[in-house]
């Protein structure tokens, strides 16, 4: 089983990008004035929160798709695409902590952002614990109702915390809302937006590439 | 919607006979009301609660999470439960095989775990009273916020203890899936039991009630639209 020619150029082109990326902001990128060095977590945290919301809107996408066609193909794409959101998710929150505490003196608030993609980790954690554990005649149709019950879930909480800690601001600091950002600074995350976004389609082709070898292997076994 | 609520009375028939879902769910809002008593400072279950201090956390405040919380598991111990007894005695095969829409047949299951759960959250409103001091008239404020939360609550809770019945690790997913989802109209309840047990009116905070409003027409319907692909063969 050779994997083909297009997958292997695109991991190489990531790990290219990905070892410039890290360059860029070891060695490259100015320090923060506030924030000090643990602003530079911000070039990971982000990228990998906007592939994690990608990802999940993927899993809708495909969780509708199937319901609508029954066809397999959207169905893996639901949850392969659900398997890496969960991973990234997960580098999102733990990055977020590690420059909660130097930063906010705590490592975790119950801030809106916060709470709505921690619910997000839990209910794709949920739909990821329930394809193992399914009955294999309706996993896909049920997983698919769970996705997207999730995601619509996800503008309420949002809202609904935001309003339970009475709409004062989070403290949060937004590099990208800053008029005097370093052009070096906005550069870099932009690169690093694009380098994980292609990490996200290689590692969602990998794994639809998995599921489906699992689908023969299954078929050959005649299960 | 004449056949949602016959598949309702049906369920609340077999129940009535067969007292498998509402007693569960009440022993076990009970023993919750029981054990989260002990935090709630001492002689507050004799004397009126007294006003919290400026800035303090409150023992009423403090009583509509308990009162949610103990309501919230109850709930989730009740959809288990009624889903189970579903899916176990081939209810639901017969369900699926009778010329019904599937949106009607979870509009009945719907309906029937919204009944059970406002008869609990009535029931254990009445323990606040009496273990916690919570004043008796404090129901005509609770009993608004119960009715809508409860709607949003029955059809997740009919959505996902269904779905959850066709997997391995159900008594896992089902508080797994059903926790986050609810969040949303958890938390407004809770503030509207608060406003209503310390000023004694909810209907200051209109705008909680909006967002309880908007999740029930919302999983209200993805839930109609949904059940079909839940059940179906």
């Amino acid at each position: 089983m050779n994997i083909d020619t297009g997958v292997r150029n695109l991991a190489v082109l990531v790990a290219i990008g990905m070892l410039a990326g890290l360059a860029a902001i070891f060695f490259w990128v100015p320090t923060d004035d506030f924030q000090g060095v643990a602003q530079r977590l911000f070039y990971i945290h982000v990228p990998s929160a906007w592939v994690a919301y990608l990802a999940f809107a993927v899993v809708l996408v495909g969780s509708i798709a199937h319901l609508k066609t029954g066809s397999r193909r959207w169905d893996l794409l639901a949850d392969s695409s659900a398997e890496v959101g969960v991973v990234f998710t997960g580098i999102t929150l733990v990055t977020g902590m590690m420059w909660g505490r130097p930063v906010w003196g705590a490592y975790w608030q119950w801030e809106p952002r916060l709470t709505s993609t921690f619910v997000l980790f839990v209910v794709y954690l949920g739909y990821v614990v329930f394809r193992r554990m399914g009955d294999p005649g309706r996993t896909g149709r049920i997983a698919a109702v769970i996705g997207i019950v999730g995601f619509v879930n996800v503008p309420l909480v949002h809202f609904s915390v935001r309003w339970w800690r009475g709409l004062h601001p989070s403290g949060v600091v937004n590099p990208a809302s800053e008029a005097n950002l370093p052009w070096q600074m906005l550069v870099t995350m932009l690169f690093m937006l694009g380098v994980f976004t292609l990490l996200y389609a290689l590692f969602l082709t990998l794994r639809v590439r998995l599921g489906r070898l699992e689908d023969r292997l299954l078929l050959l076994e005649g299960r | 919607m004449r056949t949602a609520f016959a598949i309702a009375a049906k369920d609340l028939r077999a129940e009535a006979r067969s007292k498998e879902v509402a007693p569960a769910m009440l022993l076990f809002a009970l023993a919750l009301v029981f054990l989260f008593t002990f935090a709630l400072p001492p002689g507050s279950g004799r004397a009126p609660v007294p006003l919290p201090r400026a800035g303090s956390v409150g023992a009423r405040e403090i009583a509509s999470v308990f009162l949610w919380s103990s309501l919230l598991f109850a709930a989730i111990v009740g959809f288990g439960r009624s889903a189970a007894l579903e899916r176990e005695g081939s209810r639901l095969d017969a369900l699926v095989l009778a010329p019904v829409d599937p949106a009607l047949v979870f509009a009945g299951k719907a309906i029937a775990n919204f009944l059970y759960l406002t008869f609990i959250a009535i029931l254990v409103f009445f323990f606040f009273v009496v273990f916690i001091g919570v004043a008796p008239g404090a129901i005509l404020g609770f009993l608004p916020i119960a009715l809508m939360t409860n709607i949003g609550l029955a059809v997740i809770g009919t959505l996902f203890g269904t779905a959850t019945q066709y997997s391995r690790a159900k008594e896992l997913l089902l508080p797994l899936l059903i926790f986050p989802s609810v969040l949303p109209p958890l938390l407004a309840a809770i503030r509207l039991t608060s406003e209503t047990l310390v000023h004694g009116d909810p209907f200051t905070e209109t705008g909680w009630f909006i967002l309880i409003a908007i999740y029930d027409i919302v999983f209200a319907t993805i839930g109609a639209v949904t059940f079909e692909f839940v059940i179906r063969e």
